[in-house]
């Protein structure tokens, strides 16, 4: 047996003993780290992970138009929502859980068995399905409401309004380009859960309220966009269109009364349309004006001295611009003409010369002035600037012959609209808006647009708009006429750019004016793309025009004219229906020989096109709007976090 | 028997009191870190009143193992090796898998892990091969290997790679102790990490799956627990979260949230001191620090002071035992050292720790109670 008291032991012990108390060192010096010196870190993370938040969508701001009818409002919806900790007997509770809302049994025990705190289930619910979950008592399952987009008067401006995703956020339009105001604060539940996600009993709670987002009050009136887009509807299906815009503004502020395109979509079953229906044509697409443009270069030739009314010219069919001829459309020309007789004939060496005398840079200059080439700033998410070239020496002359008539330039329909609000306004340009008022908690707040300007001397506008009014009462316009109101305008056709060549067969047909002449209260435009048969712009857009402003002015309370109406023994006024029943509504005006439409399934008649009190021809249509009763089976929401 | 009377004389009350304030203080620990879930199922003492019997029933053992002199397992040395290979290869067969090893028997309600009693198996075999210096000359110094590598491969099976470093520990430290030459012991220690990064970089780019690439992750998680927050580094956020939430105080019996609330994984067994640590702060950390402290110095002077150098090495693997189960455990709770399921002696709940353990303070008191006759 070998002894141990051996000195090289004893040293070889102490040594591992420091070793050892190195070690162990080692460990105290980490404690120290974490413990105190970190210790309000990860405290703070031990807080942090036991709060878990649910977060409450913020009810999103109403749309209105300017009258303040709802057109987009958000409503609580009842949505399903799982804790899948806290879910016992997990394929039972799906059985019944998918039973209910009417979902796959597979989806519902994937969602309930997931590795997270929260899940949703199911959006969108009825009230009915949601008692029947909660009567279910089932652990783990409850019910939240969740603010859902719903438009009461069905799918109105869909292209303006445009959609809103399932996570309350603005995807286009109206809802995309004020989404930060509409959109409001999430709310939340805050609770203190344990490792696996129950809630600990007396632990810390709190429920921090959203902010609701802001209201919009549009510019849009229903009742113009209504007859809007039944008349682009309508001109889609008479002429064979592949495609038409109405829009309609108030001159003297810039204000976009209806903005209709057809093909259109419902906002409801969106996924049922192709995406480009969901366009706002007047504002994300541009054209080749054409003829309409000569108006703008009336206004600008006038202004700048290049013509005066007094001028005259002799158009012999033709115009050589350095080289190039550029012809008129009327065969042989339209001989001596006055310089209001050019504008009502719409010719084109005329304004070919305008363009030419004009010359690149002023031209340019005044066309920017008007935003052509460039975005206006109106409150619409894509708005698109058109094209105008850039002068300088290697662009010829003959391109500004070309936009003096309306071509080699591209626009939107919104552009030159805002282009004839300034020639109706007394020559102040207002970029128009869709946006009236947005109603924040802070008070009420205007549109983010550029400011009204003078771009024109009123007098020049009130010469420019005398020429407009003759176009509808001597020229091309004529189909445009109302009677007992004074119509100024501008048609035009430009044939459309196929493979780089004008196209021999397809056009792009317009209209372009305002009314009552003198006092304007309505400029509109008419644009219609590839129409079948008739390329003129004054034979099929004029008389859209023309119904427009029929319709339109009764409501904006513009009475016809006296002298101008030829016989008004024959008119009848519209009895006042409001407050009726719908059915009552109906029977006292079809009783009187008026064709009803009614718009809405409620009970009681809220509002009328034309007013009550209008002067009308014996047959003319009504719309009678009903009021919302409907709105209110979404109001008994039961409310979990309130239990 | 021969058991004269000086022989309680040379009883070391420091060790003995220090074991005992560790077992007092786990079965508190084990206590509340078990409260929350006997709450709802049972009785709040289920696990306490296990631990205290663990612990009593060790003691018994213990003192009955007082009375047979330390040498005379020499001659069982045999018996003990071929019974520990058997056990470890019968566990990989039978045993029971809990969270992806397998470890124990299950007998009864009980669990029986062989690989803890394997540890105390391969001190009593070294020490018998290392007491004769001859046994290691020169190029033998590569048996001891030899005969570690058998039970330390079946444990790597299972696997379990805590206790398999807590093997190397202890080869490492009874090899130095034993005279090894420290060039031998030192070329050892190279070439072993030296074979174990290669094997871990060999399975971790499945060049040859020696282990699972999952198996690596896990134990290197350590290094950057927030690469998988959710998986395997979630045990190592968690106990850091509770350590360092814990303060200088702690936040008191029962009140420590990360434990309370399930945050805290394996909180009665590997992740033990986390509970220690956040409910009775550094404080509390120390304390266990120092007590463990006194229990590796203490022992260490009993091997200092055997009577023969197969007492010294008996008594010196049995602390570094303790001394490499400490490190690795606290380490990983640190965020140190790899996360592997390793006990921290006289603190975690079970009852195959506990025996262990109490059986290593058995072994060194015996070699305490019959060391040399002090010359001076």
């Amino acid at each position: 047996m070998s002894r141990v008291s051996n000195r090289l032991v004893s040293r070889r012990i102490v040594i591992l003993m420091f070793a050892i108390i190195l070690g162990i060192l080692g460990l105290t010096a980490r404690l120290v780290y974490i413990q105190l010196l970190h210790n309000q870190f990860f405290q703070t993370k031990a807080m942090n992970q036991r709060l878990q938040a649910i977060p409450i969508d913020a009810r999103r701001g109403t749309i209105f138009d300017r009258n303040g009818i709802p057109l987009a409002m958000s409503v609580s919806a009842n949505a399903i929502y799982a804790v899948p900790a806290q879910v016992r007997e997990k394929a039972k509770s799906a059985r019944l859980v998918a039973d209910i809302l009417d979902l796959d049994y597979d989806f519902v025990l994937n969602r309930v068995s997931k590795r997270s705190s929260s899940e949703w289930i199911k959006k969108r619910v009825s009230t009915k399905e949601a008692q029947a979950i909660l009567s279910l008592e089932l652990p783990g399952i409850g019910v939240v409401e969740n603010p859902e987009r719903f438009y009461p008067y069905g799918s109105i401006a869909p292209q303006i309004l445009g959609l809103v995703g399932i996570d309350n956020q603005g995807l286009e339009g109206i809802e995309l380009y004020y989404d930060e105001y509409l959109r409001g604060v999430k709310g939340e539940v805050i609770f203190e859960r344990d490792a696996i996600g129950r809630e600990i009993e007396g632990g810390v709670r709190g429920y921090f309220q959203g902010e609701n987002g802001a209201d919009l009050v549009l510019t849009i009136d229903y009742y113009i966009q209504q007859i809007a887009q039944r008349e682009v509807e309508r001109v889609v299906r008479e002429t064979g269109s592949r495609l038409a815009v109405i829009a309609i503004t108030e001159p003297k502020t810039g204000n976009i009364l209806a903005t209709a395109s057809y093909p259109s979509y419902d906002i409801l079953n969106f996924m049922d349309f192709p995406v480009q229906n969901r366009r706002n044509i007047a504002v994300t697409d541009t054209y080749e004006p054409g003829s309409t443009f000569k108006a703008i270069t009336a206004a600008i030739a006038l202004d700048t001295g290049v013509a005066t009314p007094n001028a005259s010219f002799f158009d012999p069919g033709y115009i050589n611009v350095s080289g190039w001829t550029i012809r008129c459309w009327h065969r042989g020309g339209h001989g001596s003409q006055s310089f209001v007789e050019t504008l009502e004939n719409s010719c084109n060496p005329y304004y070919a010369k305008l363009g030419m005398d004009l010359g690149g840079q002023r031209f340019y200059e005044y066309l920017k002035r008007y935003n052509f080439g460039s975005k206006m700033g109106i409150d619409f998410p894509g708005e698109a600037p058109g094209r105008v070239r850039t002068p300088s020496a290697r662009i010829p002359l003959v391109t500004w012959a070309n936009i003096g008539f309306g071509q080699g330039m591209t626009l939107t329909p919104m552009q030159l609209l805002a282009g004839f609000g300034a020639i109706a306004n007394d020559g102040v340009y207002s970029v128009p808006h869709y946006v009236k008022e947005i109603h924040t908690v802070d008070g009420i707040i205007g549109p983010a647009i550029p400011k009204a300007r003078q771009i024109m001397e009123a007098e020049i506008a009130h010469m420019t708009r005398d020429a407009l009014r003759s176009v509808i009462e001597n020229g091309s316009g004529r189909r445009a006429d109302v009677a007992g109101y004074e119509v100024a305008g501008k048609t035009g056709t430009a044939q459309l750019v196929e493979n780089g060549r004008y196209s021999h067969s397809k056009t792009v047909t317009s209209f372009a004016g305002f009314a009552p002449a003198t006092d304007p209260v309505m400029a509109g435009i008419v644009v219609m793309w590839e129409p079948q048969g008739a390329f003129f712009g004054g034979i099929i857009a004029s008389p859209v025009f023309g119904r427009l402003v029929e319709q339109i002015m009764p409501y904006l309370g513009v009475a016809p004219q006296a002298n101008t109406v030829k016989d008004d023994r024959n008119q009848v006024s519209i009895p006042d229906v409001a407050g009726l029943s719908s059915m009552d509504a109906e029977k006292t005006l079809k009783d009187r020989g008026f064709k009803v439409d009614r718009i809405g399934e409620g009970s009681r008649i809220i509002g009328q096109v034309p007013a009550a009190g209008v002067h009308v021809n014996p047959g003319t249509l009504v719309l009678i709007y009903t009021d919302l009763d409907y709105l209110h089976s979404f109001s008994d929401i039961p409310n979990p976090f309130g239990v | 028997m021969e058991f004269p009377k000086r022989y309680w004389r040379n009883l070391d009350i420091p060790l003995v009191l220090s074991v005992l304030a560790l077992m007092v203080l786990g079965a508190i620990v084990v206590y509340s870190a078990s409260y929350t879930r006997l709450l709802t199922t049972g009785d709040p003492f289920h696990y306490v009143k296990r631990q205290v019997l663990f612990g009593f029933v060790g003691t018994i053992g213990l003192i009955f193992t007082l009375f047979i002199d330390y040498r005379v397992w020499r001659r069982w040395y045999k018996l003990i090796y071929g019974a520990n290979l058997i056990m470890l290869s019968t566990v990989l067969l039978l045993g029971t898998t809990v969270s992806g090893s397998q470890r124990w028997f299950r007998i009864g309600s009980q669990n029986i892990q062989p690989s803890e009693l394997a540890k105390l198996a391969i001190i009593l075999v070294l020490a018998r091969f290392l007491e004769k210096p001859e046994n290691f000359k020169g190029w033998k110094i590569l048996y001891p290997l030899l005969l570690v590598a058998p039970p330390m491969g079946l444990i790597i099976l299972q696997p379990d790679m805590g206790t398999s470093m807590v093997f190397v520990g202890i080869l490492f430290s009874m090899l130095y102790l034993a005279d090894a030459k420290t060039a031998h012991v030192l070329g050892l220690g190279i070439t072993g990490i030296g074979l174990m990064l290669t094997t871990i970089y060999l399975s971790f780019h499945n060049i040859v799956s020696i282990i699972k690439p999952y198996q690596v992750t896990r134990l290197l998680v350590f290094l950057n627990p927030y690469s998988d927050p959710t998986g395997s580094g979630w045990n190592v956020i968690q106990s850091m979260i509770a350590i360092g939430s814990g303060g200088f105080f702690g936040k008191g019996l029962l009140q420590g949230s990360q434990n309370q609330l399930s945050f805290l994984p394996a909180n009665h067994t590997d992740f033990v001191f986390s509970v220690l640590a956040e409910e009775f702060g550094f404080i509390g950390a120390i304390t266990l620090l120092t007590l463990y402290l006194v229990v590796i110095w203490r022992g260490l002077r009993i091997a200092g002071m055997a009577k023969d150098r197969f007492g010294m090495l008996l008594a010196a693997g049995s602390v570094s035992m303790f001394v490499f189960q400490l490190i690795i455990n606290v380490g990983m709770t640190l965020g140190i050292m790899p996360v592997t399921g390793l006990p921290l002696p006289f603190i975690t709940s079970g009852g195959s720790t506990m025996l262990t353990s109490l059986l290593g303070i058995g072994i060194i008191l015996n070699v305490g109670l019959r060391r040399a006759k002090i010359m001076f």
